[in-house]
């Protein structure tokens, strides 16, 4: 669906965003991180035609247009991080409004105004003045904003900054439901753990450039964590720790009262052939996991550490 | 072919209708020319009963119209700038501006919008004023001709006026000094188009006449309004009427001597004035436009803070 190529955004001898290159298959929910200054903001005002890239393409979908054009604009719907409402302008006129601004006809307008304010849960809102809307609400009218010349692509700048809790988890489960009804959606967000809960893929942003992208499970892999393993030994303890320490592709890393923590190389074959020796030896485990990876301990990984 | 609304302009007259600041703003202008017209009226009044009077009433009378024409067009100039001004600069203070680009208006549709809907805006204070305007026709001599032409000039001059204001907009961050500078432009402007003119006056004239230092004036407003009134009012022209009166080619050169003629003048300024407000719209569109090179460059210098 998105395709960017070698795009780059240079201000005078600073560069704002490196050559970046990257896919977002259609129907994928592609989260964006990084720390703050990597890039992310550059890169979606440069897709949605807010910024003049310095070199690069971006491709939506089999559109021909260049970005900025009509037909380029079509395909996108846009949610900035923070954005400003009107005075004196209520709910569906301000729907009205943006939906003009597409070329849509009142009729539709009026027809999907009704529909995505109900996705959004801002049915009983239509005659409430903008202004007057929480901050919570006014994003998701900007969602249901940004989706109604049905775009293609939805893209969310840090969607959930400034909400409280509650407003998140709305924001999380709106999104959601879009992925489900087929939307591709990139969105960038400091708040890793909800983006690892809902997201298909992830490209992780640093000093302008990309330095990793994919599956999120593919990504999850490549961290150090995803390969510990902790094993929860009752008893026969000496013996465990001489059988794993015979085993190839295991290495020992702590050994404590009842848990033994290993950093395992091995295949999924041979850690069920270490379980059963180990169970045959009259080892008694209560417990044998996997370390789970975290979308926070990779960012911190792969970024240094710089800034959270 | 389907025909819509500017999205820009409809918005526009929503919000603005709602406001208590537009409300004020229709008060306070009708206010103004009501206070104009009972000056007028006094003026009357005391030229009646003075001993020296010349007694022509009803001259007196004929003369309100123009009194509260320039009254409106003054407000006019000073309103109009400051709406437009505010408009770019507003949209960003607002950060709504980014939303507005991304949509599939064009950024010359959006200046278009901005401009049209001040236009809207002072037609609004116009049609409010219609009232007091309609007393100065009781006293008849005027045809209802001549406030349609008002109106046209009106909406010429406030064109002209919100492309200043706009281009502003779009080269300062903050609307207050966009403000500042559109009405500094209004008036260079207006300088630089009678400079031509009061030097040649100044230093030549005896030698080689005026010359085609006249031309200028074509883009100035304020000339093309008095010779726009002084046609519709009295058939006359600022410069000369009969061929008694007419100015010599000799003297002003021949481009001149033929745009002064009957009401060529009128027209041509008209024509040059929107001319130069188009220009100035596009200047603007340029500057708006998110990946046009314009883009690129900083705001000038002291409009942000």
């Amino acid at each position: 669906m998105l395709h960017i190529n070698k795009l780059t955004k240079k201000y005078g001898s600073f560069t704002a965003v490196s050559h970046l290159s990257l896919h977002i298959p259609e129907g994928d929910l592609f989260g964006f991180v990084g720390p703050n200054g990597a890039g992310k903001t550059t890169t979606i005002r440069m897709v949605c035609g807010l910024l003049r890239a310095t070199s690069g393409t971006v491709k939506i979908g089999n559109v021909k247009g260049a970005v900025g054009s009509r037909e380029m604009k079509r395909m996108i719907g846009y949610v900035p991080d923070f954005f400003g409402v009107y005075d004196n302008l209520k709910v569906r006129e301000y729907m009205d409004m943006y939906g003009s601004m597409y070329g849509m006809y009142a009729r539709d307008i009026a027809r999907l105004t009704e529909d995505l304010l109900e996705l959004v849960n801002l049915s009983d809102k239509k005659e409430v003045y903008v202004d007057t809307l929480s901050r919570g609400m006014k994003q998701r009218l900007c969602v249901a904003r940004a989706l109604l010349h049905n775009p293609k692509l939805l893209l969310l700048d840090e969607p959930s900054s400034g909400l409280d809790p509650r407003a998140r988890v709305e924001m999380k489960e709106l999104l959601k439901n879009l992925h489900s009804m087929g939307k591709t959606i990139l969105i960038s967000s400091h708040i890793l753990s909800e983006l690892s809960e809902m997201c298909t893929s992830i490209g992780i942003m640093n000093h302008g450039q990309l330095i990793t992208s994919g599956r999120i499970e593919e990504i999850m892999a490549q961290l150090s964590g995803g390969n510990r393993i902790h094993i929860q030994i009752a008893s026969g303890m000496e013996t465990a720790v001489r059988i794993l320490q015979e085993h190839a592709g295991i290495v020992l890393e702590s050994v404590r009262e009842n848990e033994v923590i290993v950093t395992n190389s091995s295949t999924d074959e041979e850690i069920s052939a270490l379980i059963g020796a180990l169970i045959q030896n009259e080892v008694i485990l209560t417990g044998f996991y996997r370390e789970e990876g975290n979308l926070e301990s990779l960012f911190m990984q792969l970024t240094g550490g710089d800034e959270k | 072919m389907r025909i819509q609304l500017n999205p820009i302009v409809k918005k526009d007259l929503q919000v603005t209708a709602r406001s208590m600041r537009f409300s004020w703003g229709l008060f306070a202008y009708e206010a103004v020319v009501a206070v104009a017209f009972l000056l007028g009226l006094n003026s009357i009044q005391s030229n009646i009963d003075s001993y020296y009077g010349d007694g022509n009433v009803y001259q007196d009378l004929m003369n309100l119209f123009p009194t509260l024409a320039i009254a409106q067009v003054c407000i006019m100039a000073l309103i109009v700038p400051i709406m437009t001004a505010s408009s770019i600069s507003g949209e960003k203070e607002r950060q709504t501006f980014d939303l507005m680009m991304t949509t599939c208006m064009s950024p010359l549709s959006i200046v278009f919008g901005k401009v049209f809907s001040a236009v809207l805006h002072v037609l609004f204070y116009m049609m409010g004023s219609l009232p007091v305007m309609a007393l100065s026709f009781v006293a008849g001599g005027l045809s209802w001709s001549v406030l349609f032409y008002f109106v046209l000039a009106v909406i010429l001059l406030s064109v002209f006026a919100g492309s200043i204001g706009i281009l502003c907009s779009s080269l300062c961050k903050r609307s207050i000094s966009a403000v500042i500078l559109s009405f500094g432009m209004y008036f260079v402007l207006n300088l630089l188009t009678i400079s031509p003119l009061l030097i040649r006056a100044f230093w030549g004239w005896n030698e080689n006449g005026l010359g085609e230092a006249l031309l200028p004036l074509l883009l100035n407003p304020i000339v093309f309004f008095e010779e726009f009134f002084m046609q519709v009012m009295t058939g006359e022209s600022l410069f000369g009427t009969s061929e008694e009166y007419r100015l010599v080619e000799g003297d002003v050169g021949y481009l001149t001597y033929c745009f002064t003629y009957g009401k060529v003048w009128v027209f041509l300024s008209a024509g040059c004035i929107l001319l130069l407000a188009f220009l100035f719209m596009l200047i603007a569109a340029w500057r708006i436009d998110p990946l046009s090179a314009a883009a690129e460059r900083k705001p000038l210098k002291g409009s942000q803070n």
